[in-house]
């Protein structure tokens, strides 16, 4: 599902932000990304999504090769993910159903099956009641279920979720947790990466631990 | 084309929104689209009724031979006969006084009231003959070499005055064509920069889902299509109230122009601005989306 090989990544400015990361995740897998800030959580997030592009080292994200100047190989990439952004990245001015529906608009469903979809994944985040609510009009945590709805309604094989507990209070950060472990079954892996450590303790799955963009540990969770 | 009906409602969402965003842009701009077509509109109409009254006037190549009045009606017949054999004249026809009376009077239709303030009949009668319009000179010059022939009129000063005159109109038109194209792609590209633009925010998260670019093109694409060609729809009925007008004013106290029908003229002109506006509509849009990726 995920094979890199010594990846790299140096931005622009010339910060090294990642470097010899070796990492596999099969599909089913629950694995969780920590470490403190600036560690390369995100950069390796961006890499797993095509935003960035390693400076050595390979990766092969659902069997697409993530190397610059291939941009259909990357757009086939992004369709085949489930990406839930720290920031949402939700579309103001639209309501919750319509946000959800815009994730799975361009997969070739008909206009009856989107919405129905669409309907399906707001339940399965509890937010059902929300439907027609404008996206400026719900909580942050709401606004995180939406974005984790956007994302399970395509059936990705791969959700990536960057610091989707980041600005909640524990109990919301527990929820939020909860549903996208949900998420994961036989097809679908789901990689999210989080400050919140203490939370995430009691769960079963993998632990990476990264610092100064390298991996410092790697543990087990019961 | 499944994509596109079945994001229908999808389109004409983010159609709206975007014209919303900017709005009086999206006014002004659908303004100045529809007063450029407008003014194509007038233009084009020029040069189509010149071309007609060109080629009616050419397609009636006609010359009146005057003869002596002295000569007899034996030698008028041996006359036009000797003009029939004339290479290029496809017709020779004595024209009576009568007969040459009852023309005018029907050229000038209610105005030729003013013919029965004369005593006597004022017409003469000639030969009117019908020639093959590019042997009109070589035809000329045989008739001045008969003998008997008093004065010739040929209505060649007209055709060149009118083919000057739609000369100028046709430059016109090219002129107004090439404006009209160029403020078109200027006016739509910009307002598609613009909306593209206000809406960076959701293009890139749309880029992050993994969308295909046509399919977050396809509504400013849509969008400078509303604009040209609801622009265009705008400038053609103008236009047909403008030429109903025009029609008006010319049929009425000039009966003797031959305007081309109407309802001809504003069905060509409905053809035009529609393939024009659709076609600049698209350029337009296309322009627009090319010069914001190039931004990016």
């Amino acid at each position: 599902m995920i094979e890199a090989k010594n990846l790299c990544l140096r931005y622009a400015d010339g910060t090294l932000a990642l470097h010899d990361i070796n990492l596999h995740v099969e599909p089913g897998e629950l694995v969780y990304i920590t470490g403190p800030s600036g560690s390369g959580k995100t950069s390796l997030l961006k890499l797993f999504m095509g935003v960035e592009f390693p400076t050595s080292g390979t990766l092969k994200v659902l069997d697409h090769a993530v190397t610059k100047g291939q941009a259909s190989n990357i757009r086939r990439l992004r369709m085949a993910l489930g990406p839930v952004f720290q920031d949402f990245k939700l579309v103001k001015g639209r309501s919750s159903l319509e946000n959800i529906m815009l994730g799975m608009r361009f997969f070739g469903f008909s206009s009856r099956e989107i919405k129905e979809n669409a309907r399906e994944a707001l339940i399965r985040v509890g937010l059902e009641h929300k439907a027609e609510s404008l996206i400026e009009n719900l909580s942050w945590g709401e606004s995180q279920r939406v974005s984790i709805a956007r994302a399970v309604v395509r059936k990705p094989a791969l959700i990536l979720a960057d610091e989707p507990t980041g600005n909640l209070d524990r109990d919301n950060a527990l929820n939020i947790l909860e549903i996208l472990k949900a998420c994961k079954n036989e097809k679908t892996a789901v990689i999210i990466t989080t400050h919140a450590t203490h939370l995430i303790n009691e769960n079963d799955g993998r632990l990476i631990r990264l610092n100064g963009g390298a991996v410092e540990r790697t543990d087990e969770l019961k | 084309m499944k994509h596109l009906l079945n994001n229908a409602d999808y389109f004409l969402k983010e159609v709206k929104a975007i014209v919303r965003i900017n709005l009086l842009s999206n006014i002004l701009s659908f303004i100045s689209t529809a007063l450029i077509f407008f003014i194509l509109a007038m233009v084009i109409s020029g040069w189509w009724m010149s071309n007609h009254v060109i080629a009616v006037i050419q397609g009636e190549a006609e010359i009146n031979a005057y003869f002596a009045e002295s000569i007899s009606s034996a030698e008028v017949i041996q006359l036009a006969d000797a003009i029939k054999r004339i290479d290029g004249v496809r017709e020779a026809q004595l024209i009576n006084e009568g007969q040459a009376y009852a023309r005018m009077v029907e050229i000038l239709g209610k105005e030729a009231r003013v013919l029965e303030y004369f005593d006597e009949n004022p017409f003469s009668p000639f030969i009117e003959i019908k020639i093959h319009l590019e042997r009109m000179d070589a035809v000329l010059a045989e008739l001045h070499l008969l003998s008997g022939i008093e004065h010739v009129r040929d209505n060649r000063d007209v055709l060149e005055r009118l083919r000057n005159l739609a000369g100028i109109i046709r430059f016109l038109g090219y002129l107004i064509v090439t404006a009209v194209g160029i403020s078109t792609l200027v006016i739509i590209s910009h307002i598609i920069r613009q909306g593209i633009d206000n809406n960076r925010e959701q293009i890139n998260t749309l880029r992050l889902l993994g969308a295909p670019e046509s399919f977050i093109a396809f509504p400013f694409l849509l969008v400078g299509l509303l604009l040209s060609i609801g622009g265009g729809i705008l400038a053609t009925m103008l236009a047909a109230y403008a030429l109903r007008y025009v029609y008006a004013q010319v049929a009425g106290p000039l009966p003797f122009i031959p305007l081309p029908p109407r309802e001809t003229l504003v069905l060509n002109l409905i053809i035009l601005i529609a393939s024009l506006s659709t076609f600049l509509g698209i350029a337009g849009s296309l322009f627009g989306l090319f010069a914001a990726k190039n931004n990016q």
